[in-house]
């Protein structure tokens, strides 16, 4: 699957970044690789940041919904693409956790254990 | 540490060194502190089950995770799982209220004897109460959870961390196959906290005068800054959060113990 646009482009992307910025204070470093990762997730689950975070949450009367079910799916694609990923034990961790922090930042509460 | 202090200390400490083991002569402590708390009726309603994660098998540990527990559940190696036994009136009826009376606690002074229990607190207050479950229910747990504040500050007093969390009731009775009268209410994480002991400084609290009055609801409670002042050097009122340098123990936890930012 190829995006249709820079994934930069996404609103869900940018809401992630600058949810970085916010929670940290700072520029959040090596933008680049954090973007290239989440570009991989998402031709792992072939679906574009703003669908695999519409997909985690609907909109009710007064306010929006996680769906349990669709976060437990991505969370456990999330532990998948993790795995696959290349390095140390470590090293995967930070990659899955990078997936965490996008799903995170745009509202969908995800927790992945100790990994240290 | 004084009172004062344990008091300022105090806050829910959400990292923990995962691999320290918590001495079981600290744990016991905190049972204790729990133990001698006030309670109504002297009936003492709550009730603990102690787990070392460690021990517990993965298939339970895993049961007993909530979606916003389950890092804390990790991370702690001790859990506290507190319960409220609402069965506890009906098994002792006025007995413990009859030793308060032997133990000079309930005097004649203030009307009270062997026979008032008897005939008139047990019968005709405590065994109607245990009747009309929402009162019964919302009278016993806040019982419980003055105990379970004595536990809180019994943590830190041991020079532990701690914080409260509300598990999953039907899957907690389960796990732990409590008596059907049990309700489950908190589990309390504790260990050696992987944070430093400010977590950040004080969590932010309401002002003084929205919560507290005089006379009656339309006179707040005037609040001295003199008194405020001594409670600062007493180290109970600390400095407010986030403290400088937050973020980045955040974030160096983050990285050690592997977790998202």
């Amino acid at each position: 699957m190829v995006l249709a646009k820079p994934i930069s482009e996404y609103e869900t992307v940018q809401t992630w970044l600058q949810g970085l910025r916010a929670q940290w204070g700072v520029e959040p470093d090596n933008v680049d690789a954090r973007l290239d990762m989440l570009r991989h997730f998402c031709e792992f689950v072939e679906r574009d940041p703003d669908a695999v975070i519409a997909d985690c949450s609907r909109e009710v009367e007064g306010g929006k919904r996680i769906r349990i079910k669709s976060r437990r799916l991505y969370s456990e694609k999330i532990a998948e693409f993790q795995s696959g990923a290349g390095g140390d034990a470590r090293a995967q961790a930070r990659t899955g956790n990078l997936v965490r922090s996008f799903m995170i930042h745009n509202g969908i509460f995800m927790q992945a254990g100790v990994q240290g | 540490m004084e009172f004062k202090e344990v008091v300022g200390r105090r806050r829910s400490i959400r990292f923990f060194e995962p691999d320290k083991p918590v001495e079981r002569e600290k744990i016991q402590t905190i049972l204790e502190t729990a133990r001698l708390a006030s309670s109504a009726v002297n009936a003492h309603w709550l009730r603990a089950i102690v787990v070392e994660r460690d021990k517990l098998p993965p298939e339970k540990l895993n049961q007993l995770k909530t979606p916003v527990a389950a890092l804390t559940l990790d991370l702690a190696p001790v859990h506290i799982y507190f319960f409220c036994d609402l069965g506890i009136v009906k098994k002792i009826k006025g007995s413990r209220l009859r030793e308060l009376v032997d133990a000079g606690a309930l005097a004649p002074t203030h009307g009270w004897s062997h026979k008032f229990v008897d005939d008139f607190v047990y019968p005709q207050i405590l065994e109607p109460m245990t009747n009309n479950l929402q009162g019964y229910l919302a009278a016993a747990m806040a019982d419980c959870g003055g105990a379970a504040q004595n536990a809180l500050l019994a943590a830190f007093d041991e020079g532990l961390g701690a914080c409260l969390n509300t598990p999953n009731p039907m899957l907690t009775k389960q796990v732990f196959g409590v008596p059907e009268d049990w309700v489950s209410l908190w589990v309390m994480l504790v260990g050696y906290p992987a944070e430093s002991w400010e977590a950040g400084g004080q969590r932010p609290r309401p002002p003084f005068e929205e919560l507290y009055f005089e006379g009656d609801v339309n006179t707040p409670f005037k609040r001295d800054p003199e008194v405020v002042e001594k409670l600062k050097k007493a180290n109970m009122i600390q400095a407010p959060a986030p403290l400088p340098g937050r973020m980045e123990e955040i974030r160096m936890l983050a990285q050690r113990l592997g977790l998202p930012e």
